[in-house]
């Protein structure tokens, strides 16, 4: 069968031809929104035109029979327009309100589940995992299933003192917004990676596996024409393996998962921030991981119960101090949690108020 | 210089640092504007003159893009070669 | 096609409210053996705790040097379905907008050639097409091209640029955050397409601080959309959020970062010239606050994810510009922001490592920017400072 005539460099086709004639009309022009619900809100114009929003969780992972549903829905509600958030959840952009009550219905009736707006958990930001990843060292979808099972409230009713942004990153390369975050899941190495000198041999540039080393731990090894790792200088980042694969980061049995807390983007009140170690380590249980997920909803439950109003997490530690976060959580305070690499003396404490552990 | 020349030079260049080094599109633009004098810029089109036909290709290893030759897989699947 | 395999730990990721990612799994694996082994690999990884894929190789399809990942089972023989089953990446809509008519479209192209799974959409903001194999990449490729769309990008190359919902149903938008980032991917396609950078370069657009888009945190060039002049009031609205139940004293006033505002007999008040437009007041009073009318945005340069040295956070290099269609001047700064970054970074570099090692004036003279006190929190503690000759001029 005969291909079509393929084209280069022609880009995405224009956003214009995709947005709906409420918007083309009122574009740039909005005056205010109101959110509704947990799942919807409303963006009034100038002109008094209305476009009402429905938010619908997405695994991120979709199959085309998925999409078509969706698209289906689209079609039947809001004459097909729709969008996809940078949370990789889907929007229904409904310009008739008629429609709203009919799509919410049969939205629930299909098992979607609608949410993700206001001052609420939005979905989890997260990479591909043991799914499609070369360098995973644990499942991000299996995380994000299970932790959002167990927030699942605050994604659909239930208020917080502010959003919470979660993330799980399945390696230190991050592909998620991990490292500004609220609450974080990143996975971690604990051993010295194992090298298979034959390989290196083979596949690897020395000198620029040498050189991917952030804390030169890597040297020379002419007698096996490869390299060498000092141990006491690897922190496990993994990074010489993405340079050079035959070093082998993985330990499946020593390989497990950190929390991280606190990180923002937005400039709101506060400078956005880092997110910073609150938990080293666990280790990886599929398919839920259950220590993982009721460590987050501690966190996350101490975080309501104490926060100020409009109050990210990372405000609000900083206004109770980290020592009161430990306290507060109950979370161990451990040798891992003092910083040693390239940020520490920033980190280290240079005054004498500070509250005590209880 | 004729374009053709200019690519022959290239791809003699690639042929002599083959399995010694992955090069990058620059280092190979910046070795063939010293050795020939031409400008990087027409060393650089007719370089993606050579991409474009899968006398050369793009690869990725290591954490970064480079330039290669084109294995014969690589041509068979392109239908370059039967 | 599928059930050829028993999944009782991924079953157990059926359960629950929030959508399954299994359940997506197994609905394409109805059709596709592609995605059926993929569902049995993935049950091995859940046993063993591993991952059991290889990468590189191929990149994309004649004259391409990205949008294509190439992804190898390394178990082929036990699931041959996936022994390929490489990534394709398709630049995304600006604001990722869809029609009905549109994504129905890329579903029959990729079940035809694909897995029939998706990621709507990846980290970085394409449209990713999750495993297929080599031989088909050309027939993808042409299809999907044919109809309009392209390949995103992977590898030493600029990344689509990507944005948040802006003017296309945002109130709080200062700058077309859809048409810049439109003009801005299809400006740089061969930068996308033919990777001849040191490393990846991400560009990130968000209409105002809030932020939507993690620009800030996830671009090499952040450009944030901001205002000059005073915000405008509407002191009847800010009687009806009181009416309301807003205690505007406790939520407002004293969360602003600056105290630059008051509230007396109802009214607000903003002393502008100390406002540093974070948008907290604006975002929670959104009927009765509105950005000033002078639109423009600000550029920061520099974000990335912790490999290797730590992640950073952007960093402001170019307070106030305009940005407005064509965008000339904006396209040729990125264009020379690009160009020291390319002449001075070792291989795989970020920008904003380079930065670090450099030191930011090199890059502000090559880019033709001053300094400013608008680029540091604050100057240097330390007396260790480089002169250079055309410092002395008297």
């Amino acid at each position: 069968m005969a291909l079509p005539k393929r084209q280069t460099d022609i880009g995405p086709p224009k956003y214009d031809q995709f947005i709906p004639p409420v918007i083309k009309k009122n574009y740039g022009k909005w005056k205010y929104h109101e959110v509704l619900s947990g799942g919807t809100m409303v963006h009034v114009a100038e002109s008094g035109d209305a476009l009402y929003t429905v938010r619908a969780a997405s695994p991120r992972i979709l199959s085309t029979e998925t999409i078509r549903e969706i698209c289906d829905l689209a079609e039947k509600y809001c004459d097909g327009y729709l969008r996809f958030t940078t949370r990789n959840n889907v929007e229904f952009l409904v310009s008739d309100k008629s429609k709203m009550d009919p799509l919410l219905k049969e939205l629930q009736e299909r098992k979607f589940s609608v949410g993700g707006i206001g001052p609420r958990i939005s979905n989890i930001v997260h990479t591909q995992g043991w799914v499609h990843c070369h360098s995973a060292c644990t499942d991000a979808s299996g995380l994000v299933k299970a932790i959002m099972d167990e927030v699942y409230d605050y994604f659909t009713t239930k208020e917080l003192p502010n959003k919470v942004r979660l993330a799980v990153a399945c390696c230190v390369n991050m592909c998620g917004a991990v490292h500004c975050s609220d609450i974080a899941v990143v996975a971690v190495h604990r051993k010295v990676p194992t090298i298979k000198h034959e390989l290196v041999t083979k596949v690897c540039e020395i000198p620029t596996t040498i050189a991917s080393c952030p804390t030169s731990a890597i040297r020379p090894n002419p007698k096996d024409k490869s390299v060498t790792i000092n141990e006491e200088k690897c922190m496990y980042c993994g990074n010489c393996f993405t340079v050079c694969p035959p070093i082998d980061i993985h330990k499946p049995e020593e390989d497990g998962v950190a929390i991280v807390v606190g990180g923002k983007i937005g400039s709101l009140r506060t400078s956005p921030k880092f997110s910073k170690l609150a938990i080293p380590f666990f280790y990886n249980e599929p398919p839920r991981w259950p220590k993982v997920v009721a460590a987050i909803k501690n966190i996350l439950d101490v975080y309501a119960k104490n926060a100020k109003k409009h109050e990210r997490v990372g405000e609000w530690i900083e206004r109770v101090g980290w020592e009161e976060f430990f306290n507060l959580t109950g979370i161990e305070f451990t040798f891992q949690h003092i910083d040693d690499f390239t940020f520490a003396r920033d980190t280290f404490r240079t005054s004498a108020a500070f509250k005590y552990s209880r | 210089m004729e374009t053709a020349e200019l690519q022959d030079k290239i791809f003699a260049y690639m042929e002599k640092m083959k399995g010694k080094k992955k090069l990058k599109e620059k280092d190979v633009i910046k070795a063939l504007a010293e050795e020939t004098s031409e400008a990087p810029d027409t060393v650089k089109k007719a370089l993606r003159g050579m991409i474009d036909v899968g006398r050369l290709m793009y690869s990725y290893g290591g954490g970064a893009s480079s330039v290669e030759i084109p294995s014969e897989e690589y041509l068979r699947e392109k239908g370059l070669i039967k | 096609m599928s059930g050829k395999y028993k999944t009782p730990m991924l079953d157990e990721l059926e359960k629950g409210p929030w959508p399954s990612f299994v359940t997506e799994i197994k609905k394409a694996a109805k059709k596709s053996s592609m995605a059926d082994d993929e569902l049995g690999q993935l049950e091995k990884s859940y046993v063993t705790k591993r991952g059991y894929w290889k990468h590189g190789g191929i990149v994309g399809v004649l004259g391409y040097g990205g949008g294509v990942i190439g992804r190898y089972s390394s178990l082929p023989d036990e699931f041959p379905g996936i022994a390929h089953f490489h990534t394709v990446r398709i630049n995304q809509t600006s604001g990722f907008f869809y029609t009905a008519k549109a994504l129905k479209e890329i579903c029959d192209i990729w079940d035809k050639y694909g897995s029939g799974l998706t990621n709507m959409h990846g980290s970085t903001g394409d449209l990713v097409l999750l495993g297929t194999k080599t031989e088909s990449l050309e027939a993808i490729f042409a299809e999907y091209s044919s109809r309009g769309w392209d390949l995103g990008s992977s590898g030493s190359a600029m990344r689509t640029p990507s944005c948040c919902v802006g003017p296309g149903r945002c109130e709080w938008s200062n700058i077309d955050t859809l048409d810049i980032t439109y003009n801005l991917t299809q400006e740089f396609q061969d930068e996308m397409h033919r990777p001849s950078f040191p490393y990846k370069f991400k560009i990130k657009t968000a209409g105002c601080a809030v932020d939507c888009v993690a620009a800030i945190a996830r671009a090499d060039l952040s450009i944030i959309g901001t205002w000059k002049g005073n915000i405008q009031i509407d002191q009847a609205e800010v009687k009806k959020y009181a009416g309301a139940g807003m205690n505007i004293q406790a939520e407002i006033i004293e969360m602003c970062p600056t105290s630059c505002m008051s509230y007396n007999n109802g009214e607000i008040k903003i002393d502008d010239a100390q406002c540093s437009r974070c948008m907290h007041c604006i975002a929670k009073m959104t009927k009765a606050l509105r950005s000033g009318k002078e639109k423009g945005a600000t550029l920061l340069v520099g974000s990335k994810a912790p490999i290797v040295v730590g992640s950073l956070l952007s960093w402001v290099i170019v307070p106030f510009i305009k940005v407005e269609a064509p965008y000339t001047e904006l396209k040729t700064l990125i264009r020379s922001m690009i160009e020291w970054w390319d002449d001075t970074a070792k291989p795989r570099e970020r920008i904003g490592e380079v930065l670090e090692i450099k030191g930011l004036r090199p890059f502000l003279e090559h880019i033709g920017v001053p300094p400013q006190p608008q680029q540091v929190k604050e100057p240097r503690k330390d007396p260790f400072f480089f002169w250079a000759e055309s410092d002395f001029k008297r």
